[in-house]
């Protein structure tokens, strides 16, 4: 009974704080991860190459590391509450690896596209955006479904500055009833349903909107 | 009384070399309205080159080209527009693989010309008759024969109502079978009075079609005249050498 009426409400809580946090990463991480993707590819040469130092030096820091200079040296600058100064911090991160994804999908666009659309007058933008994009995007979706599961689980990690999402949530679950099997399988069951759905989706996702052959 | 001539296309002393490799040596051509000019040459001439050079898609190192009376070499002029009416085709077709074929055609129209969507979509529908195919209207280029690609990629570009057609060895791509259908819609555009430039290897196009062939070799013109002259008695052996290769194949 106990189960029900204190683990529930602590994981639930948990749980919509976990969304916000992966919510916020794969979205900011989509928006900016595909504008970095447009300028690494169509930006010129320098602008290219200083955004893939960027995103170079983003992969080599540990992803906890950043999390904490933004919480401990940023956030006091510019006033970040904990939930943002972690959800920005993974959503960073995602960014440098969702580029990656994008530019290698909008590079798996055969160059003919973009010359056709630039040969009826279209200019640069919009052959970008009614070409390119849409065709780039079907293609990043397997590799992307891959970055959505790893950024769930390291929605975990705005743990560390505190935030109550649901791994923290079960630890003091653990730590108020001394369940821990309870607590934690629960956890690691709520991450599988999250990952497994998100990936299902996508899947869903890629087949409807398959170009037909 | 024939019509005084018009210019559609000038192109002066045009050069482009990609590292070392000069490609266009120096290329100067002047082509009037409904005339019909067939390019040919050894492969890695610079004949592709040359054409992407008259729409700009591939920028001359030196040298002119004007198009209806804009020149396009010089920088302030809007490239984007000036293309707009600028029809190419290309070898691999390069129709937008995720628009079905209607949408394919529609897209220039209403996101570069400003059409409203459904004067496009009477427009497309137009287009795709006149190249047979308005049944397919809703089939996206993966689902189309190499041929029907490629007269949907010719729609695409007559729907923008261009004052010339470039086309890049528009049926190297295709099985034999299938180069028939594009060489019919071609001769009926030429017939129509369309300006048309082509980089081609079809003799019997050439032969029955075109109003002048000009022989191209390492960047340079060799050798241009009437399609009778040029395949019959030209003046060079290296363009007697050349054709007769080709013409064999016919």
């Amino acid at each position: 009974m106990e189960v029900l009426t204190v683990l529930v409400p602590y994981i639930l809580r948990g749980l919509s704080i976990t969304l916000e946090v992966t919510a916020v990463a794969l979205g900011l991480g989509l928006f900016f991860g595909s504008i970095l993707a447009i300028l690494r590819v169509y930006g010129g040469d320098l602008l290219s190459r200083v955004l893939t130092l960027f995103v170079t030096l983003l992969r080599a820091l540990p992803h906890i590391l950043l999390l904490l200079i933004i919480y401990f040296i940023i956030a006091r600058v510019v006033n970040l509450s904990a939930f943002w100064a972690g959800s920005l911090s993974l959503a960073i991160i995602s960014s440098a690896y969702q580029s990656e994804i994008i530019r290698g999908a909008i590079q798996s666009v055969p160059g003919g596209q973009m010359m056709a659309a630039r040969s009826i007058g279209m200019n640069r933008i919009k052959a970008i955006w009614h070409v390119i994009i849409p065709q780039a995007f079907r293609y990043a979706i397997p590799p992307w479904s891959n970055e959505a599961a790893i950024v769930i689980k390291d929605s975990s990690l705005v743990y560390v500055l505190g935030v109550p999402e649901i791994l923290r949530q079960a630890q003091y679950y653990s730590a108020r009833t001394y369940q821990p099997l309870t607590a934690y399988v629960t956890v690691a069951a709520i991450y599988f349903l999250l990952t497994f759905i998100t990936n299902r989706g996508l899947d869903l996702l890629e087949r409807h909107i398959r170009i037909p052959t | 009384m024939p019509k005084p001539e018009k210019l559609i296309v000038k192109i002066e002393n045009v050069h482009k070399a990609y590292g070392k490799e000069k490609v266009l040596r120096g290329i100067s051509m002047d082509i009037n309205e409904s005339e019909v000019v067939v390019l040919v040459g050894p492969s890695g001439t610079g004949k592709s080159t040359l054409l992407r050079c008259i729409n700009q898609l591939t920028v001359p190192d030196s040298g002119k080209v004007w198009v209806d009376g804009v020149e396009l070499t010089n920088p302030k002029t809007d490239k984007d527009k000036a293309r707009q009416h600028i029809g190419m085709v290309f070898q691999d077709f390069n129709l937008f693989n995720h628009l079905t074929t209607l949408d394919n055609i529609m897209l220039g129209l209403v996101h570069v010309l400003g059409m409203k969507k459904e004067e496009a979509y009477d427009k497309a529908m137009l287009e795709l008759e006149r190249v047979g195919l308005a049944n397919k209207y809703g089939s996206y280029p993966g689902q189309l024969s190499g041929g029907q690609k490629q007269r949907v990629a010719i729609a695409r570009s007559l729907a923008m109502e261009p004052i010339v057609m470039l086309f890049d060895e528009p049926t190297s791509a295709l099985d034999p079978e299938l180069i028939g259908e594009v060489l019919t819609v071609m001769k009926d555009l030429a017939e129509g009075g369309m300006t048309m430039i082509c980089v081609t290897h079809e003799i019997g196009f050439a032969r029955e079609v075109c109003s002048r062939i000009v022989f191209m070799e390492h960047g340079e013109i060799v050798e241009q005249g009437l399609p009778v002259k040029m395949l019959n008695n030209p003046d060079m052996q290296r363009t007697k050498d050349f054709l007769g290769k080709i013409s064999v194949l016919d």
